[in-house]
């Protein structure tokens, strides 16, 4: 006898399994209509880059995936100077973040809030530039740094007879290009912040007898930090992968880890090692990514809750 | 029985149900949207007679006037794609492109030593296209070595383009003479550190280099070569003020007292500004240097047409169209780049050039530039060279 009572027990109900979940959410309409968009994304976004990272995991200077499985790329990386590379990458985006962020912050507070009817005029001409490619822009400031004929030196050395000497190829000329193209992307979602912040909150606190200092620690940059935080990253992301303004107005003295990359994947035809450098800076851009989302409330920027 | 199959006709009949999303509507609309882009984009290609021409090419032949020129007579469009290097093209072969590709210009190695040898070529007519030959510079009368294959039995393409590619110097600041006399060496004298670019080539550069190292760019070195490459490169490297692959950057730099010279650099980057009136920007060849006694390296360039499966019936035409006196004359004037074309020996051809488009890739000294020269080859240990290249342009102090 196994049983104390006489009353038998019910059936026990079946538990839906993991792949019965999996089934009815294939079956939900919301799946089925988001399918053609995702299947678009998997071949167009991720299919890319598993195809780089499975080059990254092939030997060297090889074009297909019929060889030996190897890490020798990820070691050779390790083994040479590409942290060279790495650390002007990453510490110029840093810096340009910093930059960007003292120059946008003022312009973003006028915009959102001083400038009134002027903030339409205003920001279009923050924005036209956008419409010219990055390279002319650049090429623009090359004119204007270059010695002897470029504009700045030539109209200095007309209007005073001084000599300004040469401007460019200098780590100081690339990070005042990088600030100039990617302020854009920092400007607006830090406006974007600072418009969500209640003015009624910072009169508030003004009347409670807060100065401005503990307003602006206290109140505002608490409720502009999403918009802050997401004009950071966006200009960070982008400017790991600076390329142009290290080699037009740094005349190459510095490589960056986007030059690195270019070098492998055309004149040395080493596509798993281009791939694995790639691999690389992505895993590190990802774990920085992250670390800075996890701080990020982006139902509270988009006003969910 | 007979109640419940007439309820599920019904309800497969039931507009309501019929018109909301269910994976037999949405497989359908998906069928019929593909359908849809069958017939707008597959169909009207079919009715076509004829794909466009597709060209892996160097800058020569994306001219308007040479492509224009073309579909006019023959009544074919043309596609292009502009070469990263010449390696990065045949690779594109190698990897399957071939059935992409109908027509291949490339430097002079490749098709003897690399296309040919693994089929991604086919043979032209010798018949057809050998006179064509008969009237181009003497240097390349028939059988032109880089135009046929090893065995010397098929050829293997046209030759149009031909210079030499070396340094450029600023005649303000150092005369030609001086140039050509001193010759590499002019880049490894510790007074000219930060007065010198380099065009980023990089190829190039790794030939380059060697010459400044007094090693033959185009022999297979030893590990003792090795050592005195790395140690020219990366003072070659560290004493450049600046490095860019945008010529129009360095010439600028050069006109504007940035550098004095630079390498590498020729007719092919300096003819535009040179016909500009900027005669002090000059191309020279040293008297002298480690390949075989010479200091310069003389490229020509060779349109080859593909071995692709299904092949434009328009490419032969093609490579007999280039060398016309009209298109040979476009060709050489092709997009702002001035340059000797081998139909310049055809006084025809002679005569479309004006005094001051001869002058931009210095015609007159020509025959001194290829005679100073060795012919552009594959570099042997490129691959171990380039690293040392690309360890030298991080490291750059």
């Amino acid at each position: 006898m196994t049983t104390t009572s006489g009353v038998s027990r019910p059936p026990e109900l079946r538990q839906p399994n993991v792949l019965r979940h999996f089934g009815q959410w294939l079956r939900n309409p919301g799946f089925i209509s988001a399918s053609p968009t995702l299947i678009f994304f998997l071949i167009g976004f991720v299919g890319p880059l598993i195809i780089v990272l499975g080059f990254s995991f092939v030997p060297e200077r090889t074009f297909g995936f019929h060889g030996d499985w190897t890490v020798e790329n990820y070691v050779h990386i390790i083994s040479e100077s590409y942290w060279i590379s790495f650390a002007w990458s990453f510490g110029l985006a840093a810096a340009t973040v910093v930059c960007c962020l003292l120059i946008a912050y003022p312009v973003s507070y006028g915009l959102a809030r001083i400038f009134g009817r002027w903030a339409a005029p205003v920001m279009l001409v923050l924005v036209i530039p956008l419409f010219v490619s990055e390279n002319v822009r650049l090429f623009g400031w090359y004119l204007v740094l270059l010695k002897g004929g470029g504009i700045l030196a030539g109209s200095t050395k007309f209007l005073f007879g001084l000599d300004t000497g040469t401007l460019l190829y200098s780590p100081g000329t690339i990070l005042m290009g990088m600030v100039y193209v990617y302020l854009p992307y920092t400007l607006f979602p830090t406006t974007l912040g600072l418009s969500l912040v209640p003015r009624d909150q910072m009169d508030a606190a003004s009347d409670l007898g807060a100065n401005r200092w503990q307003i602006f620690r206290e109140v505002e940059l608490p409720i502009a930090m999403p918009g802050i935080l997401i004009g950071s990253l966006l200009t960070f992301v982008l400017a790991i992968g600076a390329i142009s303004e290290a080699k037009l107005l740094g005349g190459a003295n510095i490589v960056v880890i986007a030059h690195s990359i270019l070098h492998e994947f055309t004149y040395a035809q080493n596509w798993p090692l281009g791939s694995a450098i790639s691999m690389f800076a992505i895993v590190i851009t990802g774990i920085l990514v992250i670390l800075v989302m996890r701080r990020l409330d982006l139902d509270r920027l988009l006003g969910r809750k | 029985m007979e109640n419940e199959k007439l309820v599920k006709q019904l309800t497969s009949h039931d507009p309501v149900r019929g018109a909301g999303m269910t994976r037999r509507n949405l497989l359908k609309g998906v069928g019929a949207g593909a359908l849809a882009l069958g017939a707008s984009m597959g169909l009207p290609q079919m009715a076509r007679a004829e794909r466009e021409l597709a060209m892996l090419t160097w800058d020569g032949y994306v001219d308007p006037r040479v492509l224009d020129g073309f579909t006019d007579q023959y009544d074919t469009q043309i596609k292009y794609e502009l070469h990263t290097s010449d390696p990065d093209s045949v690779n594109k072969l190698r990897a399957g492109q071939t059935a992409i590709w109908d027509i291949i210009n490339l430097n002079n190695p490749w098709a003897r030593e690399m296309m040919w040898p693994e089929n991604l070529i086919v043979e032209l007519d010798r018949g057809r296209f050998e006179p064509y030959f008969d009237k181009m510079l003497p240097m390349f009368k028939p059988p032109y070595k880089w135009a046929m294959s090893l065995d010397e039995q098929h050829l293997l393409g046209v030759c149009q383009r031909v210079d030499t590619f070396d340094f450029v110097v600023n005649t303000d600041v150092i005369s030609a003479e001086m140039g050509k006399d001193e010759g590499w060496d002019l880049f490894n004298n510790p007074d000219m550190k930060g007065r010198y670019g380099i065009l980023a080539y990089d190829n190039w550069n790794i030939m380059h280099m060697c010459m400044q190292a007094g090693i033959h760019p185009f022999k297979a070195k030893s590990d003792d070569e090795v050592a005195k490459f790395e140690e020219t490169a990366r003072n070659a490297i560290n004493g450049a003020k600046m490095i860019s692959d945008d010529f129009v950057a360095i010439n600028l730099a050069l006109i504007n007292g940035e550098i004095d010279m630079y390498f590498g650099g020729g007719t092919y980057s300096i003819s535009a500004a040179r016909l500009d009136g900027l005669s002090n920007l000059y191309h020279v060849v040293p008297k002298s240097g480690p390949a075989d006694g010479k200091g310069g390296i003389n490229w020509i360039e060779l349109s080859s047409v593909v071995n692709n499966p299904t092949l434009h019936s328009k490419a032969f035409d093609w490579m007999e169209y280039i060398l016309q006196p009209d298109t040979s004359y476009h060709v050489g004037t092709a997009g702002g780049f001035l340059l000797p074309v081998g139909q310049l020996a055809d006084p025809e051809v002679l005569a479309k050039f004006s005094k001051e488009e001869l002058d931009s890739f210095q015609w007159d000294e020509f025959d001194y530039r290829i005679e100073h020269a060795v012919e552009y080859d594959v570099v042997p240990d490129y691959n171990r060279l380039y690293d040392i290249y690309t360890a030298a342009l991080r490291e750059k102090s």
